[in-house]
């Protein structure tokens, strides 16, 4: 069967010959013999990758952007114009082709021309430009573009003004450009055009949404315009009868949507949004790559709809897409399993009947993924999945065959698929119940200490909120294996990273480390007691709330040790010779989050624990150091727990005679 | 859709009897009904027009407009060219086809895989038709065989189209459908209605939809009345129940 990749030679060389000599004859001289040569060369390239490849290598761009400028041949204009929209359409590479041989001005150029057939071929051509990433950044601050981008859009001629709404699309990323083309009124001229023909009404869709989004004040102007009534006819399209116009209004409201909620009081209106984009999904086209990732974005972190969309089977939809063992666009995985990921967010039923559906062997699949975008998402819908605690202690996870890609991942080259593959194994490690896991065997232990030396501080946070549930509750072998790896020095240097959130989670390591038998308590007492002079050194710097817990509860772990442990942090707490100042303690009691305060009411208990001989002085200590009577003062603290707490150690100072 | 939708409110205000009694509407009375129905001339007539530009009936569009005055909804030249390229793919010049709609927006091709899929797949047919067969290999390995690689639905119906060529007799086996000129109908059709979507104009008239949507409501009607009915559609002739 002569299909695919066998080559036989007579037939490529054939092909290649032809190629040439199409070539040499688009340098002619002869007007004639060149329209020719320019007309072949796009008919060959249109629709065909391949050719576009081909030509490209044999230099055609640079002598098809002369054809442009040399002559006022209105058909060698016409032509050679759609002859570089060909090779800018869907082919990165053709883009970068044409701005390079600098026939963007030249196309712009053509926009002025009287011929209206010349016209439409340089605004087409123009507008596959601005449909690429790669297309010349468009200054919106300079008066004069911004009078061009007006001219455009209020051409009659409908590939033209559907121009302007794409360099909109394309160039508008700011929320300064975003007021000004508002304020230059551009909301008012491209509501025109969604009366318009299909490609003004696509065009004007997708710059809408770019103007739209994120700027409440942008919205309000767009709602307000006729009462509502663009809002509405947005909606309505929703509805209309090709896919891509369906899709860019579904867009266009969900940037409304997630920029002014308050448009979306109607249960209606968000439940027929989610059911559209749903229906999306299965076109397999461009279309249905793009409603994943709208889908997502629709839902994401909003309970109600997520609901919505599981009532309206989303979860089946999606995961039969999944199945259907075609291969995906990138694009799509990437949405389909972003949308996931929100559904298994918060709701236990979207999880269990997600999981339900045997999908471990998709999401192993999407693991390995060649696209970074793709592994990332699965991997944060892994992390959401294992949210399910039923799922997650009935061991799901823990098999070696989820276990091996994901420790694997923690070496990906990509900083966001580190990051979203320690979000998972963050909650995945918390059922490492049994001693034996394959995590450990895999070396995941050593790669989670390399990650949190990382230069990314996310990934640095992130490692660390995993070795923290790998170190909840674990035992005595799994805490030695972890801390012979960092030791005293790589600790105490995690403990002051210039980023708070890292040393929160460092502490927060440190807290679940030094919970439970005596043993552990001695790691900090490593070096000299260098780690715990680093907690110490932290909590003298008046840290955010948050850390100053995790610290504080380090000491009350510590506290609850041994005599000479409990010394130990009282030299910390009250050092000799101390300035006035650095009294943390009773700052900390004074503060306003309740968990810091019943954290450093916790140490209190432990330090005066009656049964250790020495608690006496201590107690004697903490009541000249104005302790024991700030907690007098806090009898009737508001947060409950702290009440029980203070009314402990109270009952205990009576017990030293103290009232 | 207008019409359709006063056809029906004027039939509800009569309140119709018990299901289990069916009312009997004399021809008289019907007729008197249908008459007191107004109709607008031009929506008719927009209709009409809508048809033949659908259709692609180029001259009587043309006649139509200088009798009656109505609009076309758009401009008639590109009838022409549409049909042009229709005729073109009918005749088995599909070459030719994909050129005049290159010309007559480069967007169509590009950005419409499958339809240019189609149209080569046809060339393919057209060239193992008139025995070209080294031509055809070429044709495919070259131009339809990098399809295949991009899109798996592809490679299956190139598979089945160069099987033909495993045939002694192609008119005789399991994939002669590909040589029928129904199929070449169905690729002139699919072209015909990709270049009207590119013209944000409706791929379908409305008219044919308009009767399908007639004869629901006549099926509707029928579990409530007797009535004269419509049943030759090329007539429009009322046929009393009776006969």
């Amino acid at each position: 069967m002569p299909t695919t990749t066998s080559s036989s030679s007579s037939a490529a060389s054939s092909s290649g010959n032809r190629q040439a000599d199409v070539f040499s004859r688009l340098a002619s001289s002869d007007p004639e013999v060149k329209l020719k040569a320019l007309r072949e060369v796009k008919n060959q390239i249109i629709g065909n990758r391949t050719k576009k490849q081909s030509f490209l290598k044999l230099g055609a761009v640079p002598a098809i952007a002369s054809a442009l400028s040399e002559c006022d041949n209105s058909s060698i204009l016409v032509q050679s114009a759609a002859a570089l929209g060909s090779f800018a359409c869907g082919f990165e590479a053709g883009v970068q082709a044409v701005i390079d041989a600098g026939a963007f001005p030249r196309l712009l150029r053509l926009l002025t021309s009287s011929d209206e057939k010349v016209v439409d071929a340089g605004a087409r051509s123009l507008r596959m430009i601005f449909q690429s990433n790669q297309a010349p950044k468009y200054d919106f601050l300079q008066e004069k573009n911004m009078e061009f981008l007006f001219s455009l859009l209020n051409s009659e001629n409908e590939n033209v003004s559907g121009l302007g709404a794409s360099i909109i699309a394309h160039a508008c990323g700011t929320t300064v450009e975003q007021q000004l083309l508002c304020d230059a009124g551009v909301l008012e001229k491209l509501v025109i055009l969604l009366d318009g023909s299909l490609s003004q009404r696509e065009a004007c869709l997708e710059s809408l949404a770019t103007v739209l989004k994120s700027n409440p004040e942008a919205v309000s102007r767009f709602v307000g315009l006729e009462a509502g009534r663009y809002l509405s006819s947005v909606t309505e399209l929703t509805k209309d009868r090709y896919p891509r116009t369906r899709l860019l209004s579904c867009l266009c409201l969900v940037v409304i949507y997630n920029t002014s909620p308050s448009y979306f009081l109607n249960m209606g209106t968000k439940s027929s949004l989610v059911t559209t984009l749903l229906e999306l999904l299965n076109d397999p086209g461009q279309s249905g790559n793009e409603a994943a990732l709208g889908l997502s974005s629709l839902i994401a972190e909003k309970e109600d709809l997520q609901k919505l969309a599981y009532e309206a089977n989303a979860i089946k939809n999606i995961v039969d897409i999944l199945k259907t063992g075609s291969e995906l666009h990138p694009k799509r995985l990437q949405g389909l399993f972003l949308s996931l990921a929100e559904l298994c967010s918060k709701l236990e039923d979207c999880r269990c009947s997600f999981l339900s559906l045997e999908v471990l062997d998709l999401l192993v699949n999407a693991l390995r993924h060649k696209n970074a975008d793709v592994r990332t998402a699965a991997c944060i819908c892994f992390k959401n999945a294992a949210r399910s605690v039923k799922n997650l202690s009935a061991g799901r996870f823990t098999t070696d065959h989820v276990m091996l890609p994901l420790v694997q991942l923690l070496h990906d080259p990509s900083s966001a698929v580190q990051v979203a593959v320690l979000g998972a194994l963050s909650n995945i490690v918390l059922d490492f119940s049994s001693p034996k896991s394959t995590f450990i065997e895999y070396g995941g232990i050593k790669q989670l200490i390399e990650l949190s030396k990382s230069m990314d501080p996310n990934a640095r946070c992130s490692a660390l909120r995993a070795l923290r549930n790998l170190m909840f509750l674990a035992d005595n072998k799994r805490k030695e294996l972890f801390y012979s790896d960092v030791k005293a020095q790589g600790f105490a240097s995690l403990i002051s990273d210039p980023e708070p959130t890292v040393q929160e989670q460092a502490l927060a390591l440190l807290r679940n480390l030094v919970d439970g038998c005596i043993n552990s308590i001695e790691f900090v007492f490593d070096e000299d007691g260098l780690i715990l002079d680093s907690v110490a050194r932290q909590l003298r710097k008046a840290p955010q709330a948050q850390m100053a817990i995790q610290g504080m509860y380090v000491l009350t772990n510590v506290a609850s040790g041994t005599e000479l442990h409990k010394e130990a942090v009282m030299q910390q707490l009250f050092p000799q010779p101390q300035a006035e100042s650095n009294n943390f303690m009773l700052k900390f009691l004074q503060s306003h989050e309740s968990q810091l305060r019943s954290a450093t009411v916790w140490t209190v208990i432990n330090l005066i624990s009656p049964s250790s001989p020495g608690a006496l002085d201590r107690h004697v200590k903490l009541r000249n150091e104005g302790i024991i009577p700030q907690l007098k003062n806090m009898v009737n603290d508001a947060c409950l727990d702290v009440k029980i707490r203070i009314r402990t150690v109270l009952s205990q100072s009576m017990s030293f005679g103290d009232n | 859709m207008s019409l359709f939708r006063i056809f029906i409110n004027q039939l509800d205000e009569d309140d119709l009897e018990m299901a289990s009694s069916k009312k009997v509407i004399t021809r008289e009375e019907w007729e008197k009904k249908l008459n007191a129905v107004k109709l607008r001339k031009e929506d008719m007539n927009t209709l009409v027009m809508n048809f033949l530009v659908t259709e692609g009936f180029v001259e009587a569009a043309d006649k139509f407009q200088r009798e009656s005055g109505t609009k076309p909804e758009i401009d008639l030249s590109t009838i022409t060219d549409r049909m042009a390229v229709k005729k073109a793919v009918q005749n088995g010049h599909v070459e030719d086809a994909i050129e005049k709609v290159n010309d007559l927006n480069p967007e169509i091709l590009d950005t419409n895989p499958e339809l240019f899929f189609h149209l080569q797949q046809q060339r393919l047919i057209e060239l193992i038709r008139h025995g070209k067969i080294e031509e055809a290999l070429e044709f495919a390995q070259e131009e339809l065989a990098p399809r295949g690689e991009e899109n798996q639905s592809f490679l299956q119906e190139l598979e089945k189209t160069v099987a033909l060529l495993v045939f002694e007799d192609a008119s005789n086996c399991p994939v002669k459908d590909l040589l029928d000129i129904s199929h070449r109908l169905k690729t002139a059709s699919e072209v015909n209605a990709a270049i009207l979507t590119s013209q944000s104009h409706e791929k379908d008239p409305k008219l044919p939809s308009l009767l399908k949507m007639l004869i629901w409501a006549q099926n509707q009607l029928d579990e409530k009345a007797v009535y004269p009915h419509i049943n030759d559609l090329s007539t429009a002739q009322l046929q009393d129940p009776s006969e």
